[in-house]
């Protein structure tokens, strides 16, 4: 079986290891996505501000969409909020909504009662995703920045948790939908990023199998931060052979064989990402010591484009 | 500056945003203050596959053991484990649980077992349950704690009082099981008050989730007090003399900004603040790139089919390290002076992490120069 690509999902989860370029990478999908004219909404959770600094607005406002480019929209879920409104369109007596948000024991068991702050901002994606308007979808496309790749699990698994630890309940039965949504392959997809190193790649082909093993629909990798590769094999071996007394010309060959060697790392890094995971990732080029702004990100998104439009991952074992 | 100008502390613990690499670090802190003398662990958590055999944990749990660092004379001692969070949770309460039934009746729980079970929030309580643990133990001198990855670099010391306000929070423990308030004056009131709330949050949830989490509160009790005293030690422990908050950043804009971000609220929570350190740091050449011609030349004599498309390619590479170099460069200045002119130490960037105890060396070495 092949899972459509990651460009006919309608929610997109963007996960992967702290320091990958998460921010970076869903910034570019949607950069990518509302270029080719789809209304796109990059959800960010947990008080990240990623957005606002990668595309120099001014912060985005808590709950509410807010223009970063055209058709390019950014969302920041604000748990309390969010909270609060659930309560309010479950219990639907105002005075009774006011007496919880006010009592402090409630506070205090919201802020740490396991799953409820997750499934309430995988709540406010899923309304995102699901919202109509006139008939038809408010957004083509709900990107969200997850946290790291822990915490993001969590956040996925948190509205299966939900429903199987409460037995009835309107709880149960909106878990229960949020559920549906987020593990259908027809509607939602979920990349794993990655950069060329240890870690960062080990920890995605543990996601991987983890949210496969769970059927979460993984729609793509993505390999972040690849050095585009300036030497080749037939390079080293005149590198090898160059004798020269200059420490200049020492220098410039121990460069480029350390280069060499960087870049075959990253390509083994590549290598294990692709048979870790069965699947094709996608390459997203390293742009050198550069701070990212909009230029960058449409630099990226031309790197995404015609990938995440077709890249389909190999089918599963 | 040197790591080794901490060792008196009790703790020190290593805080940074992701992907910086927190964990060696905090394992080259360990190295350097074991070699300088101590007798250190190191806690860290999920280390990378290299790192992990360079201290010996590829079979290890969560126990410490001893990491070989060569010939002892003047050294002192290097432990390390990985925190395990379930193991840590589970052994607290049997540790602290009133009866073997209580014990029981908590493990298995299923708002335990999810509690318990989540990454989220649990490893960061954790973390602190270890570290308390462990500054209890006599044969560690100085404890180096590497934080777990999260949503925000130091929810790690919000952990213990949002997990201690949700398993002993008492109102909503009365609000839950109102018997066990029945004898306190003015219950009737709560009573009234607290079962409005009970019933509206039972037709959110259902009943059978509640009666789950008020089971799971209620097996709690008796360890109530036990949690917030330790949460209390740890918190004073953190904020004492005895401790020491190293940040680590890398050169990237992101983690720089989140090192300052982390500074100011460590400064402003009264932490105590050891050094900063910047982690792969990338040196500048010692000499200026060749004249085009001459490694042409060198090129030539060497075999190369196209001698100069090589040179090019060479020199763009060149000119590429050096940006990078100086970038780095520029990074270390910049957060030197947002921390108020205090250079943080440098740790060079190795091409490959460190495989073996020899490889962590180096990191310790630029940590203690």
């Amino acid at each position: 079986m092949t899972s459509p690509a990651l460009f006919d999902r309608r929610l997109i989860f963007v996960l992967g290891k702290g320091g990958v370029g998460k921010s970076v990478v869903a910034a570019a999908l949607g950069t990518a996505w509302a270029r080719a004219g789809q209304r796109v909404v990059i959800a960010e959770v947990a008080n990240q501000h990623r957005l606002s600094d990668l595309f120099a607005t001014r912060r985005v406002p808590r709950n509410t969409p807010t223009e970063l480019a055209t058709r390019l929209y950014g969302y920041s879920v604000d748990v309390d909020k969010a909270t609060e409104e659930y309560l309010a369109s479950h219990i639907r007596v105002r005075p009774l909504v006011d007496l919880l948000v006010r009592s402090r024991a409630f506070h205090n068991f919201a802020a740490a009662a396991p799953g409820l702050p997750e499934l309430v901002t995988l709540g406010k994606v899923w309304e995102l995703a699901v919202a109509v308007e006139d008939g038809r979808p408010v957004w083509d496309k709900v990107i969200v920045d997850c946290p790291a790749t822990g915490h993001g699990i969590a956040l996925l698994q948190t509205a299966g948790n939900v429903s199987e630890l409460a037995a009835q309940g309107p709880v149960r039965e909106q878990a229960h939908r949020i559920e549906e949504v987020v593990k259908h392959p027809g509607a939602t997809g979920i990349a794993i990023v990655a950069r060329p190193e240890e870690l960062p790649v080990s920890e995605a082909i543990d996601a991987v199998a983890t949210l496969r093993a769970d059927n979460f629909p993984v729609a793509a990798t993505i390999m972040n931060g690849m050095t585009p590769r300036r030497f080749w094999a037939e390079d080293a071996s005149v590198l090898g052979r160059v004798e020269s007394d200059d420490p200049a010309i020492d220098e410039a060959v121990r460069a480029a064989l350390r280069s060499d060697h960087h870049a075959r790392i990253e390509h083994e890094h590549l290598r294990e990402l692709t048979v870790g995971t069965y699947t094709s990732p996608i390459v997203v080029p390293d742009l050198g010591p550069i701070v990212i702004g909009q230029s960058e990100l449409s630099i990226l998104a031309d790197a995404l484009d015609g990938t995440a439009r077709t890249a389909h991952p190999a089918a599963r074992p | 500056m040197s790591i080794t100008n901490f060792e008196d502390r009790r703790v020190i613990v290593c805080c940074g945003s992701g992907g910086v690499g927190k964990t060696t670090i905090s394992a080259g802190i360990a190295l350097a203050l074991a070699n300088n003398g101590a007798r250190v662990a190191v806690v860290t958590i999920d280390p990378a596959r290299r790192l992990a055999s360079a201290l010996g944990l590829e079979t290890l749990g969560d126990e410490p053991r001893q990491v070989d660092i060569g010939p002892t004379g003047t050294r002192g001692e290097l432990w390390a484990l990985q925190l395990d969070a379930k193991a840590t949770f589970d052994r607290l309460v049997r540790r602290h649980a009133p009866s073997p039934e209580a014990e029981q009746r908590i493990l298995d729980n299923r708002i335990y077992e999810h509690l318990s079970g989540a990454v989220a929030g649990s490893q960061e309580y954790m973390a602190v349950e270890r570290l308390n643990e462990l500054t209890d133990d006599p044969r560690f001198e100085v404890i180096v704690l590497d934080t777990p990855p999260a949503q925000n670099a130091l929810d790690f010391l919000d952990a213990p009082t949002r997990i201690t306000h949700f398993i002993e929070g008492k109102s909503l423990r009365m609000l839950l099981s109102p018997g066990a308030a029945a004898g306190h004056l003015g219950w009737k009131v709560l009573h009234a008050g607290s079962s409005t709330v009970f019933s509206i949050l039972e037709r959110v949830t259902g009943a059978q989730l509640l009666r789950d989490l008020s089971e799971f509160l209620a097996a709690f009790d008796g360890m109530y007090s036990g949690f917030s005293e330790r949460a209390e030690r740890v918190r004073a422990l953190l904020h004492s003399p005895r401790a020491a908050f190293v940040v680590v950043s890398s050169a990237d804009d992101e983690p720089v900004r989140e090192a300052v971000m982390l500074v100011e609220r460590l400064t402003h929570d009264h932490y105590p603040l050891g050094p900063a350190v910047m982690n792969r740091v990338r040196q500048r050449a010692e000499c200026d790139p060749p004249p085009r011609d001459a490694l042409i030349e060198a090129y030539a004599d060497a075999g190369a089919v196209h001698p100069q498309d090589l040179a090019d390619r060479t020199l763009a590479q060149l000119a590429e390290d050096d940006a990078r170099a100086r970038r780095d460069h520029d990074a270390c200045a910049r957060l030197a002076r947002l921390l108020g002119d205090r250079a943080p130490l440098e740790v060079p960037d190795f091409a490959d992490e460190p495989v073996e105890i020899a490889g962590l060396e180096h990191v310790a070495d630029a940590l203690a120069p």
